[in-house]
């Protein structure tokens, strides 16, 4: 028994999953109509996106990385498949070609920083901009309309399941399939012990090169499939979809647990992490203060995550040479 | 003993910008024109300005994201101030100490309580983009004070530059000369080099760093208030997205991301070369995407290259060394 | 016992050198199984590098190693690994987020099927702790274990692999007497499972309470192998020192002065306390202890690197501010760091600005800095202190070791200090160089410096100080002056021998 609560003191999302939990009594205490079905629809619709990037985000986070790429990424492969669908082509054929894009940003990130050993942050930054100019070239003014989005695309983007939305089914069904394979994978187990403590992690014969790339090359596969989930949502896309949403999917990580430093979180606080975001969103709405406050919200919130977590880190006692004597 | 002369990325990137100007001049009559020239450097402005606090930072082993966010909540401070009846001047000042307070609290997060600024400064992006929408609503505040907005698109009497020059010629001068002959350039250098050893040789580190913040703040406040002339308008929405270009350009000017490297005669050229080949894609008429694609495509290479290079010298030495 | 058994690993007339400096030269060791087998030697003697040959990270010039009667194969952590031996650091380094479970296999988790069998791996795990008689949780992280308990982690690593021969180095220095207790039970253990365990320690008593055999190395040969009922503690001393105190440290005669550095009650919690002395003007006092007894953490503590909580630090009657380097350096104190790469040096700065990094004020005019007299500053210094180098701007990691000491040398001599402490001041540089640092310390007494001098070689302290400190685990607990100092009696109290 006693054990058990230590368990579940120790589990990192517990502060994140609390928050959510005061939130969401707190807003649902002043405006009920955010405890109804269309208050949990509005939440769970809003967070499909986000935290989709983020489940795939989590893979690169954990290893110290990280992958800034991914907002231009999803919007050119939602406006991709929206293109392809306008001239006719079939639904798979939207779907790899979502997928081609994102594999091959993966790749091009992947092999810089894996192979060439070139900091992450300046590679992702680069191709964000590439993949984003590239997107605005062939976008151009147009816009994709209602009309040509695939119809399954069209369909899951506006129904429900039991009253849950099919995106955030989608986003939580990728949750779990991806925290089953990071719990119970060497090859995924890898990623946090290269976050944790990278030298240990060469010296110990891990193959560290080839799982930060294919980490590389799985977050730009889901970010291009993912494009369908954009595409989904707003029903519409442009040349600047997607622009800046890859600041959201970091701090719905970092928020969730997954600390920057590397090492340590799950893509079920990344989740949580994205979900308490949307949810303060609508709760402002919900409490009648201007949405205005919202991104102050979010990035004080963002700040009290990683000054918490440092804060605990620190906690922890000293070894001592002198001994106890 | 005389200085080796060896040809550095700063060079390199100094060629790049003649090299641009010329092929701009005849790809396109109108490139080097007065008034474009005039537009160029208004065009880059801001970003020149924040650039230049940004040198430092990056060279001392830190990162700003926030700074476009700063520049933000400098010009909706000046709106706000200004709609709410003070004076433009007493506006201005006022949204200056707002960018100059921004920026130490950045660094009070980074070297007072130890937090990665990577992190800290994109939980601030938001936090100041946020307090934008907070004091000036959807609202955006448009009727300046006409005496002051000629400053953002009249050229000074009898020149061909605009007025924005000034600042960023007076900022970029001082900037130079302190980061590569004065004592805080050198301990800039140092904390990035190897911030230890800078510790066991007397130097502040954490103070200097904490300066290196507010000084961006400050740097992107000036910014904000050019950048608010230039549009006459001071809106909650402003200038998204410049940090990455601020950053792209700082580091095609050679800057090393991992610190300790870069010449801010590198950062300028790298500004103006960029600002000449947006204007050359303008002019022949490509859409404003491919600078976005050159930025980047630039971007990458500076880190590439350098990186081909050591790897190709080491292979030399290794050969060198076998036979 | 072991006499009529083979051998589990020989490494025969081993030789490795690192650019012209022999760090082997004649190494032999000889493991039975079910043995503890100690490692003997004083610093420099040439101990890590067999060590680290064993443990894949070096690869030995000439020589043999056969391990399990067959050739070991040289050069891979990850071979020497798989080949069943394994070496454990004075400081190890775990995955600080990993559980202890997943750090002891770690790139090898226990599966069912494809997936990772979390249960069974923290079963596993716990029963090795258990093997090891340890209480340890497998399912809690090992951030902020102490490093003992990190030991033992890798101890189960060790066993999990199936090691054979499990090499420790120095794991007692940062334990505690507890903590070494429980170590000795684990070594004993292994010991009973017929593996071969190599001890690396100073301490002598540890050595005699637990060892069966002892090798003892000098000048990177072995200079001796004998079971320990054949061996007593004077014996291994002076087959570990071996030689006269040479010629090597000229002490010039100087005139000891007033008190410039007082040190009352200084502590640090978890690192030291109650550390009390003075240097006088004039005076090289010399601060001996092992390695982790505490010695870097008080010079660091003086010179305002780090902070102290209890006590204080006064120069020339005025009372220090803690945690200030840059105040204490304008009130003249000076600390040539033990780490010179990494906390004494701008590796790719040029060598002009590594000399004047301290002295930029000075050098400058209307905050602009003068180019030529930085050159010409580090111009002098580098004639006074005869430094190999083309030209000053020059980056200094093309410098050789003992050039870019003097380079860190060079730096703070420029301060002009009153108070100069040197830690580490000859560390992995050649015999030549170590002359000259000794002499130009000897000129500074000379000229009225105190002069604080941390060191691990004995003949060093003993050849330069007119006074020695002795600290152990982070206390005081000897003081000998230059007349009354030996070796033996350095060694006795640094390491806390029973008896001599």
């Amino acid at each position: 028994m006693k054990t058990l609560v230590k368990k579940v003191f120790r589990v990192r999302e517990l502060p994140v999953f609390l928050a959510l939990v005061i939130v969401v009594i707190i807003t649902g205490t002043a405006n009920p109509e955010f405890f109804t079905l269309s208050g949990f629809q509005d939440v769970t619709l809003g967070v499909a996106v986000v935290a989709t990037l983020a489940v795939a985000q989590t893979l690169v986070i954990v290893m110290k990385h990280i992958d800034l790429s991914v907002g231009s990424t999803i919007g050119f492969s939602a406006y991709l498949i929206g293109d392809a669908s306008s001239q006719g082509h079939g639904f798979w054929y939207c779907m790899g070609l979502g997928l081609a894009l994102g594999l091959t940003v993966g790749t091009v990130n992947g092999f810089m920083v894996a192979y060439l050993r070139l900091p992450s942050l300046v590679v992702t930054l680069g191709t964000l901009y590439i993949v984003r100019g590239l997107f605005n070239e062939v976008a151009g003014g147009n816009t994709i309309t209602e009309d040509m989005v695939p119809g399954p695309i069209n369909f899951m983007g506006l129904n429900t399941f039991f009253g849950i939305p099919y995106l955030f089914l989608v986003a939580f069904l990728l949750m779990l399939v991806v925290g089953f394979v990071m719990r119970r994978t060497r090859s995924a187990r890898d990623l946090y012990a290269i976050g944790s403590n990278l030298l240990a992690a060469e010296l110990g014969g891990i193959p560290v090169a080839r799982r930060v790339f294919l980490a590389f090359l799985a977050t730009g596969a889901v970010s291009g499939l993912a494009g369908a989930v954009l595409l989904a949502r707003f029903n519409t896309a442009a040349a600047n979809s997607g622009n800046g949403l890859e600041l959201s999917v970091v701090a719905a990580c970092v928020v969730g647990g997954v600390a920057i430093a590397g090492g340590v979180g799950t893509v079920y606080g990344a989740v949580i992490g994205a979900i308490l975001l949307q949810a303060i969103t609508m709760a402002l709405g919900a409490l009648g203060i201007p949405q205005f406050w919202q991104l102050a919200v979010n990035g004080t919130l963002l700040i009290a995550a990683i000054s918490l977590d440092r804060y605990l880190s620190t906690r922890v006692k000293p070894t001592s040479i002198m001994g106890a004597k | 003993m005389k200085k080796k002369y060896t040809f550095g990325w700063d060079q390199g990137v100094s060629v790049f910008l003649v090299l641009t100007v010329v092929v701009g001049g005849f790809i396109s009559e109108y490139f080097a024109t007065i008034d474009n020239i005039s537009f160029v450097i208004q065009d880059v402005a801001e970003i020149a300005i924040i650039a230049l606090a940004m040198t430092y930072l990056i060279i001392a082993g830190e990162i700003d994201l926030s700074v476009a966010s700063i520049l933000s909540l400098t010009s909706a401070t000046v709106g706000f101030l200004f709609r709410n009846g003070t004076s433009f001047e007493v506006a201005i000042v006022g949204g200056l100490l707002v960018g100059l307070l921004c920026g130490l609290l950045n660094g009070y997060l980074v070297t007072v309580i130890g937090l990665p600024s990577l992190a800290v400064t994109i939980g601030t992006l938001a936090l100041f983009r946020g307090l934008c929408y907070a004091l000036l609503g959807n609202e955006p505040v448009n009727e300046l004070p006409e005496n002051w907005i000629v400053l953002g698109y009249e050229n000074i009497p009898g020149t061909f530059l605009p007025w924005s020059a000034i600042p960023l010629a007076i900022l970029a001068a001082i900037a130079w000369i302190v980061l590569h002959y004065t004592r805080i350039g050198r301990w800039t250098f140092a904390i990035g080099i190897n911030p230890e050893a800078a510790k066991f040789s007397g130097i502040p580190v954490a103070r200097m760093k904490l300066g290196l913040f507010a000084m961006t703040g400050l740097m992107s406040g000036v910014a904000g208030v050019v950048y608010t002339l230039r549009f006459a308008s001071a809106s909650p929405d402003g200038a998204v997205g410049y940090e990455l270009s601020v950053i792209a350009a700082v580091l095609f000017g050679g800057v090393a991301i991992a610190g300790g490297i870069g010449t801010l005669w590198g950062v300028l050229a790298a500004v103006l070369s960029l600002g000449a080949i947006r204007s050359v894609l303008q002019l022949i008429d490509f859409s404003a995407n491919a600078l976005l694609v050159v930025s980047g495509a630039l971007l990458l290479i500076s880190v590439v290259a350098p990186k081909a290079i050591e790897i190709y010298q080491s292979r030399r030495n290794s050969a060198f060394v076998t036979k | 016992m072991v006499a009529n058994q083979s051998p589990i690993l020989e490494m025969r007339s081993a030789r490795k050198a690192f650019g012209g400096v022999n760090a082997l030269s004649g190494a032999e060791l000889t493991l039975f199984p079910g043995e503890i087998h100690a490692l003997l030697g004083e610093n420099g003697a040439g101990k890590s590098t067999l060590l680290k040959a064993l443990a894949g990270v070096h690869k030995l010039d000439s020589g043999s190693i056969t391990l399990h009667g067959k050739p070991f194969q040289q050069g891979s952590t990850r071979l020497a690994r798989e080949q069943g031996i394994a070496v454990i650091y004075q400081e190890p380094s775990l995955f600080p987020d990993l559980t202890l479970a997943e750090n002891v296999f770690v790139g090898r988790q226990l599966q069912s099927g494809k997936t990772v069998n979390w249960k069974a791996m923290e079963d596993e795990a716990n029963k090795l702790f258990q093997q090891l008689g340890v209480k340890l949780d497998s399912t809690s992280t090992a951030r902020g274990l102490s490093i003992a308990d990190q030991q033992i982690v890798e101890i189960a690593k060790a066993l999990s692999t199936q090691a054979t021969v499990i090499v420790m180095d120095e794991p007692t220095a940062a334990l505690s007497s507890k903590e070494v207790d429980r170590l000795f039970q684990v070594a004993r253990n292994l010991e009973a499972q017929n593996c071969a365990v190599v001890f690396v320690s100073h301490r002598l008593d540890e050595v005699f309470a637990l060892c069966s055999r002892i090798t003892v190395m000098r000048d990177g040969a072995t200079v001796g192998s004998a079971p320990t009922s054949e061996l007593n503690e004077s014996k291994v001393i002076h087959l570990m020192v071996g030689r006269e105190v040479s010629e090597l440290y000229p002490k010039l005669e100087a005139k000891i002065g007033e008190v410039v550095l007082k040190v009352e009650g200084l502590g640090l919690a978890g690192q030291f306390t109650e550390i009390s002395f003075e240097v006088r003007a004039g005076e090289i006092v010399g601060l001996a202890g092992l390695v982790g007894s505490g010695r870097s953490e008080v010079v660091r503590a003086i010179f305002g690197v780090d902070k102290f909580d209890a006590g204080s630090v006064t120069l020339n009657g005025k009372k220090l501010r803690p945690g200030n380097p840059s105040a204490q350096m304008l009130s003249g104190v000076a600390l040539v760091p033990e780490d010179r790469r990494q906390q004494g040096l701008f590796m790719s700065s040029s060598i002009n600005k590594n000399i004047a990094v301290t002295l930029l004020k000075k050098l400058s005019q209307l905050f602009i800095i003068r180019e030529r007299s930085e050159a010409k500053l580090a111009a002098q210094w580098g004639e006074r202190l005869s430094l190999k180098y083309e030209t000053g701007y020059d980056p200094v990691d093309r410098l050789s070791g003992g050039n870019q000491q003097k380079v860190v040398l060079a730096k703070w001599l420029a301060t002009e200090p009153k108070l100069l402490i040197v830690d580490e001041p000859t560390r992995g540089i050649d015999v030549g160089t170590k002359a000259e640092v000794h002499r130009l310390l000897s000129k500074k007494a000379q000229d009225g410096v105190a002069i604080l001098i941390v060191s691990s070689e004995l003949p060093e302290v003993m050849g330069m100080a007119d006074r020695i400190l002795v600290m152990r685990e982070g206390r005081m607990v000897g003081q000998f002056d230059r007349s009354a100092a030996t070796p033996e009696k350095i060694i006795a109290v640094a390491t806390g021998a029973s008896s001599l």
